[in-house]
């Protein structure tokens, strides 16, 4: 090393970052792959699958219920894991993480233990425009059986959400609100910690969906003042089927098991039964113990390029692409917030978002193109569908060149 | 496998001037239809005449190239053809982009769809147009490829 320290916030160099994952390194229909669907998935680092492969080869056991040697290091694995979880998203306690396989399952945990034992008619749930299916249908789901009502806070065209008329809705039969941290479709930044201040100052529990905030930026749930937030481990760069639920110690206690069966429990007879603490309460049966580890060690990777890093690279590579895209006839991108994440959803007049997306992959290119788990913003937007480009730390400005001459090459063919 | 496989240059020009877009002021029959999974819509109406042969067609709606030119294609095709003979026509079609067959003659200028036969994901786009056509003949208002995938 040389005498001059680096400084702490050294820019990231994403050819290093590229070499810890295997899958990059793939062509997809003779072309090197250009992966630009990361808000649907991440890829994984060597660490990831490796961790998970060493469990199954040297640990694997089940978790919390084996005196056996294997059963202490599968357990201490899992809850290794959580402990990391905590730490990264800024939990106060680690008995506050809840694993799920994902933000779906983590919202429906909320809806149905927490929304649905106090909901009444009369009473409302509030959400934004700009939310994904999960974090709409499960509110849906309990409001049908309770009488009570789904509200969403209008966005604006840019995609922001409009904080005063969030703020005005949030009326005394409001008993839970919920908004995504970072929209999958739009990229919008949601003031997460301003929306937290006003449904605290009022009452209101707000659940925030982090799916995908926690792979792009760091996380502290305790700065940003919410009472849930959910996640999901594959968009982290870990294992499908993995992903947690954060809930303030106070919830968690008052809220009732939603699935019963082995590992929630402390003595069962038939008489009646008791319940673990949280966080076991909620994970009856055997959870994705692997996927949980591997979930440990995407974090441990994350934590060690640096989150603020992460961060400070996607906006530049946001802007480069903006700036690439400005030149592209006919695009119209949808969501243009101040704050926003390297999401690009766009249409190129005349060409309809599936032709756009099977077109960019023959060129090597993955986007996703449909609807995004967001029929409210495609009806907000007056769209069937848009194409999405969604980045990560591990792509590049050659990619985005590449991605915006494959565009190109699409636009002259279904002109 | 190139994308001018799929997007052949028939393909292009049916998606870029589509036959029988609009709407029809004589229909007997119309029905809509609907990808859930990517959110396309499609309109299709129909005269049918007394021996319940398919007199004119039209279509309207927003889709994708494979659906737009599918839809403009059938349109084409199925003039003067009754519901059953339009049902023989959408199993060999069926066939042809499941790759169970090279070409079918009875298929004319769908034939062009054939390299949905690589695109499994794709395939609904062109079944929508002939479940919509199939629900509109039937009398039912409303057909989804869900149901038919």
């Amino acid at each position: 090393m040389t005498a001059r320290a680096l400084p702490i916030e050294a820019p990231l160099d994403p050819q290093r970052i590229r070499a810890d994952f295997p899958l990059l390194a793939r062509s997809v229909h003779g072309k090197p792959l250009v992966y630009f669907d990361n808000a649907n998935t991440g890829q994984k680092p060597a660490a990831v699958i490796e961790a998970t492969s060493t469990f199954y080869r040297e640990h694997n056991a089940n978790v919390s219920r084996a005196v056996h040697q294997l059963g202490e290091e599968a357990t201490a694995a899992y809850e290794a894991a959580r402990d990391k979880l905590a730490r990264f998203i800024g939990a106060p306690s680690r008995d506050e993480i809840v694993f799920t396989s994902g933000t779906t399952q983590a919202i429906n945990l909320v809806a149905y233990s927490f929304a649905l034992p106090r909901l009444e008619p009369g009473d409302a749930i509030l959400v934004t425009q700009m939310e994904h299916h999960a974090n709409i249908v499960p509110w849906q789901l309990v409001c049908a059986r309770t009488g009570a009502k789904l509200k969403a806070a209008p966005i604006a065209e840019s995609g922001e959400l409009i904080v005063e008329k969030f703020v005005e809705m949030l009326t005394p039969e409001v008993k839970l609100a919920g908004v995504v941290h970072v929209s999958n479709v739009l990229g919008t930044v949601n003031p997460v910690a301003e929306l937290a201040r006003e449904c605290r100052r009022r009452g209101i529990p707000l659940l925030v969906d982090g799916s995908q905030a926690c792979p792009h930026m760091p996380v502290d749930v305790a700065a940003l003042g919410c009472d849930f937030y959910a996640l999901t481990g594959h968009k982290m760069f870990g294992p499908t089927g993995t992903g947690a639920l954060w809930a303030r110690r106070e919830h968690l206690e008052s809220m009732p098991p939603f699935f019963g069966g082995g590992e929630m429990i402390r003595r069962v007879s038939f008489e009646g039964t008791t319940f673990a603490d949280p966080p076991h309460k909620f994970e009856a049966g055997t959870p994705n113990i692997a996927g949980v580890v591997g979930l440990g060690a995407a974090i441990d990777y994350l934590e060690g390029v640096g989150m603020r890093r992460i961060a400070a690279y996607e906006r530049e590579l946001l802007a480069y692409a903006d700036a690439a895209l400005a030149r592209v006839e006919g695009l119209r991108v949808f969501g243009t917030a101040a704050r926003k994440a390297a999401v690009i959803s766009f249409l190129v007049e005349g060409a309809h978002a599936h032709d756009l997306a099977t077109l960019l992959d023959h060129e090597g290119v993955a986007v996703r193109s449909g609807h995004h788990c967001a029929h409210p913003l495609m009806q907000f937007y007056g769209v069937p569908a848009t194409a999405r480009a969604s980045l990560a730390f591990y792509n590049t400005r050659e990619e985005v060149d590449r991605f915006v001459e494959a565009l190109q090459r699409v636009r002259k063919l279904l002109r | 496998m190139s994308a001018s496989d799929l997007y052949r240059d028939l393909v292009l020009e049916h998606n870029r001037s589509p036959r029988g877009f609009g709407s029809l002021p004589t229909r007997t029959h119309a029905a809509e239809g609907d990808n859930p999974l990517c959110g396309d819509h499609l309109r299709i109406e129909l005269a049918v005449d007394a021996a319940g042969r398919v007199r004119d067609f039209a279509f309207s709606g927003q889709s994708c190239a494979i659906t737009t030119a599918t839809a403009s294609l059938l349109g084409e095709r199925v003039r003067g053809l009754d519901a059953a003979a339009i049902a023989e026509l959408e199993a060999r079609f069926a066939r042809l982009v499941r790759g169970e067959c090279a070409a079918d003659p009875a298929l004319d200028g769908l034939n062009a769809l054939a390299e949905l036969r690589a695109y499994p994901a794709r395939r609904k786009c062109a079944l929508l147009p002939w479940a919509t056509l199939a629900a509109a003949l039937r009398g039912t208002p409303h057909a989804t490829t869900e149901a038919n995938a």
